[in-house]
C-alpha cells in the first residue's frame, strides 16, 4: 500500500476506516475496479484485531497466524502489494458535511496532524471490541480483555501476567488460554459461564460451512492441550469479584445456574492477571455520528448498523461491513467487505458484473449460516452479566460512577427512560472513552428499571470527535473541512510488507 | 517463570529474539523498551503497574490494549497519547497523570 | 382522564419544569408533558451561562440600539435574583443540583476601540442597575491569569456565572413532582382545542409496547416547547413566527480548576466556562445545521450537524482567548437549537386569541428561565406579572 494519492480534484472515491478483514477486502475489491481508495486505521499495521502482528525488531521471533483463517496471509499480502493509499496510526474522528450534494469529509488525526479526507463514499469497517462487563474490581491493574491479552502476546510478545485466570463465555477464551500457555504463562484456571464447545457443537456447525469448522476444531484442540498442561477448566462458573488492593491478586468465582445466576459458594483463585472474554461489542460510533440508523442486537454486538443487504447504510454515501453491522466473525467480515467494495465501485460507475455481485452475496450468505450458529450457541446472557455489578461497582470507569448512583437516579426519576437521560444526569459516558465501556451496562440498567425495550432506551448519542482530539487540532480540522478538497501531498509512509517467511 | 503473586513484576516478555533495546524515561526513571514495542507493552514489561491515577486515588492500567478504553493515556514528549497505540522510540519522555494533582502533573 | 386540571404545561425543559414547579408549589393541579425526556433539548444542550451584560452585538449596532436592548435589564436582574431564590426554594437536596455559581463574568476586548465601546456599554448597564465596570489589561490579568496577552480590557460583572444545564431542569422536574405535579415523558401533544371554558389537550404516549392516545382537560395551557413553539401555536390557529437558530457547543476533558469566570468576547462569538466537574464548555453562538420543516421548525428526531467553519471559528476563538485550552482533549461537540422572536426579543405572554393559553420562549431562555416561569405562573393565576414583560407580549403581532 502506498501513501501517494491519485484523487480527482482531491476527492477520493472510497475511504475505508478499519484495516481488518472487512476493510482490506473492500479496499482490494474497489481498487481492482479502478477506484481511488484510502484505508485509515489506528494501528501501525493492517490486519485489524484478528491479524495483529509484531513490528520492527519483534518480527525476528516470527509469529503464527490464527487458526481457522487460511485466507489471512494472502489477504494481507495482497493488501501490502496493492497501491491503495494507506494511512496507519490515523484515527477517524467523524464525518463533516458542507453544502448538500458535496462530498463528505472524514476528519482524521494522524502522526502528521489533522486531515479532512474528501470522499464520494465512506466504508465503516471499524470492527468490534471486547464486551465490557462490570464486576467488582474490574478496574484493577491486571484486569484485561481477552483481546488485550491476545494482542499483547501476538504483537508485543508480552504476557499480561505470569499467572492469569481467564473468565468468560466466548470460545475465543480457550484459544487465548492456549496461546498464553504456549508462551510460558501458568494459567491457573479457565472459567466459562456455559459449557466447552464440544464435538456436538462442531457437528451442528458442519452443514453450515465445512471450511469454518476449523475454528471450532481449533478450540477443541486447545481444550485438549490445556488439560494436558494441567490447566483447570471449569464450566457454569462466573467471576463475582476481582481481588486486590492496587493490582490483581486473585479472583472470586462461583458456580452459576443456566440463567447465569450464582448458586454455589464463592471460592478464590490466586492470580496476577484476570482476562475477561465474554463476547464482543460492535464499534459503531463513527457510523452513528455519520447519521447511520442502528438497531439493537443483544447477541450480535449490541447497537449495530443496519444496511440494505448490500452493505449500504441509511446514509446514502456511507457503507458498513463486518462487525459494526453485527458481530459475526472474521469470515463474514471479509465477505461483507468484499461485497461492500463491489457495491461502492458499482455505485460510482465502475464496471462490476452481476455475476461478481451474485458471488459476493452468496459468500456473505454462506458465512452467515455459520456465524448464525456460533452466535446462537455462544450468545452471552446479558441479564446474568449485568447482575455481576454490585451497587458499589463502577459502571463508568472514566467518570467513576457506580451502579448505585445510576439506580438511585432511576429510582428518583421514574420519568427517565433513556440511556442519554441517565448520561446527562449521572455523567456516565461523559469521560474519555466516550461511553464505549458503560453504554451497554447503563442501557441494561435503564431497561431493567423501566421495563422499556432497548430500542426505546437507545444508545448514547455519538458525536464528533468519536475519539478525543485536542481543541487546537479540532480548530484545524474545521478549517481543513471548510476549505475545498485538495490532493494530499505525496510523502511516502513506510508500509510493512509481509515477510516471505510468513506466507504459507 | 518467576512467581507473580508475590509482588514481583506481573507482566513479562516472552523469551525470544528482539531487536535493539533502548531506554524510555518514565517519570524520571529509565524503563527498557525494544524496537517494535508499544509504550504500553514496554511499561508493563518493565513493571509499571499504574499508568494513571484517578481523582479518587485509584490506580489504572491498560484494559483493552487496542485504543478504545483510554486507561493507558500518558504524556509522551508533551502530548497526551494512548500508550497502547504509540510505538516506543528511543529518548521518549513519558509522564503518567495523577488526577489528584494540579497543573503540571495532570493532563492539560 | 376526565378530571379537569388547573394547568397543562407543554415542554419538559428548564422553562416547563420551572413553571410546573412554581405552580405546583402554589397548590395548583399541574400536568407537565414532555415528548422525549426532560432536558433532552435546548435546556440540556446550552452552555449554562448566567449572563446579564448586554450581548455585544447589540452594542455593535450603536448606542441607541444598546439603550433599547438595555430596557431588558430589569428582566435580567430579576433572573439573577430568581436563580438564587430557586436554590433556596428547592432546599438542601435539590438546590445544589441547579449548580448555580457566580464568580463573575468577563467580556473581553482585544483592542482599544472595542474597550471604549465596552465602557459605553457599561455606563448604559449601570444606569439600569447592573454592577459592571471595565478593567484594564493589568487588572484583567491579575483577576484572570489564564487569559492571553491579546486581551487589553474586559467588562467585569461580578454577578455573572453559571448554572448546571445538565441537572437544573431535572432538579426542577423532581421538585415539581414532589409538590404533586403529574409529569409524563414520552408524551406528545397532538391537538389543542377549546371546549367551552376548558382546554382539551390531545396526547399520544409511547408505551413499552406501543402508543396510546388520551385527552386531558385543563383551565390553562402553557406552551414551553422551545423550538416547537410555532408548531404548537399552529394547533391553536395562531402564527407565532419565532426563528430557530441551530448553534454548536464543544466540551473538553476534565482538568484542574483554573477558569472560574464566565468568559465572553466582544466582537467574536465566544463563551467559555469551566464546570464544577472540571470540563470546559465552549460556545458562543456559532451556527450549526439542522434539518427543518418548511416553517423553519426542526424536524423532530433529526440530528444537528456541526458546520466546519463554525467548528474552526469557535475553537480558534477559544484558544486565542485562553491558550491553554488548545491542548485539552475535546470529548464532544453537539448542536442545540434555540429560538428568538421575530424582533430578536423574547416572546412572553398570553397566546393571541387563545384565552387561558400562555407562551414563553426565546432570548437567553436559560438565563431568563426562572423569570419567564414566574411571569407564566402569574399569568396562569391571573396575577399581574411581577416583571414588566409588555415589550415581549406575543400579541404585538396579532392582526
Amino acid at each position: 500500500m502506498t501513501a501517494e494519492s491519485r484523487t480527482t480534484a482531491g476527492v477520493h472515491d472510497l475511504v475505508v476506516v478499519g484495516a481488518g478483514p472487512a476493510g482490506l477486502a473492500a479496499a482490494l475489491a474497489a481498487r481492482a475496479r479502478g477506484l481511488d481508495v484510502v484505508v485509515v486505521d489506528e494501528q501501525q499495521q493492517p490486519g485489524g484485531q484478528i491479524f495483529r502482528r509484531p513490528s520492527g525488531g519483534l518480527t525476528a521471533a516470527g509469529h503464527r497466524w490464527p487458526a481457522g483463517y487460511p485466507w489471512g496471509p494472502d489477504l494481507l499480502a495482497r493488501a501490502a502489494a496493492s497501491d491503495v493509499t494507506w494511512r496507519p496510526r490515523t484515527t477517524a474522528l467523524g464525518v463533516l458535511r458542507g453544502e448538500a450534494g458535496t462530498p463528505l469529509r472524514l476528519a482524521v488525526s494522524g502522526p502528521d496532524g489533522p486531515d479532512a479526507l474528501a470522499a464520494h463514499r465512506l466504508l465503516v469497517a471499524t470492527g468490534a471490541y471486547d464486551m465490557p462487563v462490570a464486576l467488582p474490581g474490574w478496574t484493577l491493574p491486571g484486569v484485561v480483555t481477552a483481546g488485550a491479552a491476545q494482542g499483547l502476546l501476538k504483537s508485543q510478545r508480552v504476557l499480561v501476567g505470569h499467572r492469569p485466570v481467564l473468565v468468560g463465555a466466548h470460545p475465543l477464551l480457550l484459544l487465548v488460554a492456549d496461546q498464553l500457555v504456549a508462551a510460558g504463562a501458568h494459567v491457573a484456571e479457565v472459567v466459562l459461564a456455559r459449557g466447552v464447545p464440544g464435538p456436538a457443537e462442531a457437528v451442528r456447525a458442519l452443514p453450515a460451512a465445512p471450511g469454518h469448522v476449523g475454528l471450532l476444531a481449533a478450540s477443541t484442540a486447545a481444550v485438549g492441550r490445556l488439560l494436558r498442561a494441567g490447566v483447570r477448566i471449569r464450566t457454569r462458573t462466573l467471576p463475582t469479584r476481582v481481588l486486590g488492593e492496587d493490582r490483581v491478586e486473585g479472583v472470586e468465582l462461583r458456580r452459576v445456574d443456566s440463567a447465569w445466576r450464582p448458586v454455589g459458594p464463592a471460592r478464590t483463585v490466586a492470580a496476577d492477571a484476570v482476562v475477561l472474554g465474554f463476547g464482543f461489542h460492535a464499534s459503531t460510533e463513527l457510523a452513528r455520528q455519520a447519521g447511520c440508523a442502528t438497531r439493537w442486537d443483544g447477541a450480535g454486538g449490541g447497537w449495530v448498523v443496519t444496511h440494505d443487504g448490500a452493505q449500504r447504510t441509511s446514509v446514502p454515501d456511507v457503507l458498513v461491513a463486518g462487525e459494526p453491522a453485527g458481530v459475526r466473525g472474521a469470515e463474514q467480515a471479509r465477505a461483507e467487505g468484499h461485497l461492500a467494495g463491489l457495491v461502492a465501485a458499482r455505485d460510482l460507475g465502475a464496471a462490476v458484473t452481476g455475476r461478481d455481485l451474485d458471488r459476493a452475496h452468496r459468500a456473505v450468505a454462506r458465512a452467515r449460516r455459520f456465524s448464525d450458529v456460533v452466535q446462537r450457541v455462544f450468545a452471552p446472557d446479558l441479564t446474568g452479566l449485568t447482575a455481576l455489578a454490585t451497587p458499589g461497582t463502577l459502571v463508568c470507569r472514566c467518570e467513576s460512577v457506580t451502579r448505585a448512583t445510576v439506580e438511585r437516579t432511576l429510582a428518583a426519576n421514574p420519568h427517565v427512560s433513556t440511556a442519554n437521560a441517565v448520561k446527562l444526569e449521572c455523567r456516565t459516558g461523559m469521560g474519555t472513552c466516550q461511553g464505549r465501556y458503560c453504554e451497554a451496562t447503563v442501557g441494561a440498567l435503564v431497561e431493567r428499571a423501566t421495563g422499556r425495550p432497548m430500542d426505546q432506551v437507545g444508545p448514547f448519542t455519538a458525536h464528533l470527535p468519536v475519539k478525543p482530539v485536542p481543541l487546537a487540532e479540532l480548530a484545524a480540522l474545521g478549517e481543513l473541512a471548510a476549505a475545498p478538497p485538495e490532493p494530499a501531498p505525496s510523502t511516502p509512509a513506510p508500509c510493512a510488507p509481509v515477510p516471505a517467511t510468513h506466507l504459507p | 517463570m518467576s512467581g507473580a503473586v508475590d509482588g514481583g513484576p506481573r507482566a513479562g516478555r516472552v523469551a525470544g529474539p528482539r531487536g535493539a533495546g533502548f531506554a524510555l524515561r518514565v517519570d524520571g526513571r529509565d524503563v527498557t523498551a525494544y524496537d517494535g514495542e508499544s509504550i504500553a507493552a514496554a511499561l508493563l514489561a518493565g513493571g509499571v503497574e499504574a499508568f494513571r491515577t484517578t481523582a479518587d486515588g485509584e490506580a489504572r492500567a491498560p484494559f483493552c490494549h487496542m485504543g478504545t478504553c483510554f486507561e493507558c493515556v500518558v504524556r509522551v514528549n508533551g502530548r497526551s497519547l494512548r500508550a497502547c497505540l504509540t510505538p516506543a522510540t528511543p529518548g521518549d519522555d513519558v509522564g503518567r497523570v495523577d488526577e489528584r494533582e494540579p497543573d503540571e502533573r495532570r493532563a492539560g | 382522564m376526565t378530571r379537569q386540571r388547573d394547568v397543562v404545561v407543554v415542554g419538559g425543559g428548564l422553562l416547563g419544569c420551572a413553571t410546573a414547579h412554581l405552580l405546583a408549589r402554589e397548590g395548583a393541579d399541574v400536568t407537565l408533558l414532555e415528548r422525549d425526556q426532560v432536558n433532552r433539548h435546548a435546556s440540556g444542550q446550552n452552555a449554562g451561562s448566567l449572563h446579564f451584560q448586554l450581548e455585544y452585538r447589540m452594542v455593535e449596532r450603536g448606542l441607541e440600539a444598546a439603550r433599547t436592548a438595555a430596557t431588558a435589564m430589569p428582566l435580567h436582574l430579576d433572573a439573577s435574583a430568581r436563580w438564587d431564590a430557586l436554590v433556596t426554594e428547592l432546599g438542601p437536596d435539590l438546590g445544589p443540583e441547579l449548580g448555580v455559581a457566580r464568580h463573575g463574568g468577563l467580556m473581553l476586548a482585544d483592542d482599544v476601540a472595542t474597550a471604549r465601546l465596552l465602557e459605553a456599554k457599561a455606563r448604559i448597564e449601570r444606569e439600569r442597575g447592573l454592577d459592571v465596570h471595565v478593567l484594564d489589561g493589568a487588572q484583567v490579568r491579575e483577576l484572570a491569569p489564564y487569559l492571553s496577552p491579546t486581551v487589553v480590557a474586559a467588562a467585569y460583572c461580578p454577578s455573572e456565572g453559571r448554572a448546571n444545564a445538565r441537572t437544573a431542569a431535572p432538579a426542577l422536574a423532581r421538585a415539581a413532582v414532589a409538590h404533586g405535579a403529574d409529569l409524563r415523558t414520552r408524551t406528545e401533544v397532538t391537538s389543542l382545542r377549546r371546549d367551552g371554558a376548558a382546554w382539551v389537550v390531545g396526547i399520544r404516549t409511547q408505551d413499552p409496547d406501543g402508543t396510546h392516545d388520551d385527552e386531558l382537560r385543563a383551565d390553562a395551557v402553557v406552551l414551553a416547547a422551545g423550538v416547537w413553539t410555532r408548531t404548537l401555536a399552529a394547533m391553536l390557529d395562531v402564527d407565532l413566527p419565532v426563528t430557530v437558530l441551530a448553534l454548536m457547543m464543544s466540551v473538553t476533558q476534565r482538568t484542574t480548576p483554573f477558569l472560574p469566570h464566565l468568559v465572553q468576547h466582544a466582537g467574536t462569538r465566544l463563551s467559555l466556562k469551566q464546570t464544577a466537574d472540571g470540563n470546559v464548555l465552549v460556545g458562543g453562538g456559532w451556527p450549526a445545521h439542522l434539518v427543518r420543516a418548511p416553517d423553519g421548525t426542526p424536524v423532530h428526531g433529526a440530528r444537528g450537524e456541526v458546520v466546519p467553519a463554525s467548528l474552526a471559528g469557535n475553537a480558534r476563538a477559544a484558544v486565542r482567548a485562553v491558550p491553554r485550552l488548545g491542548e485539552l482533549q475535546t470529548l464532544r461537540t453537539w448542536v442545540g437549537a434555540t429560538t428568538v422572536g421575530p424582533d430578536q426579543l423574547p416572546v412572553v405572554g398570553p397566546v393571541p386569541g387563545a384565552p387561558g393559553a400562555f407562551v414563553a420562549t426565546g432570548g437567553s431562555a436559560f438565563t431568563l428561565g426562572p423569570s419567564f416561569a414566574r411571569v407564566l405562573g402569574d399569568l396562569v393565576q391571573g396575577r399581574t406579572p411581577a416583571v414588566d414583560v409588555q415589550p415581549y407580549d406575543p400579541r404585538r403581532w396579532a392582526a
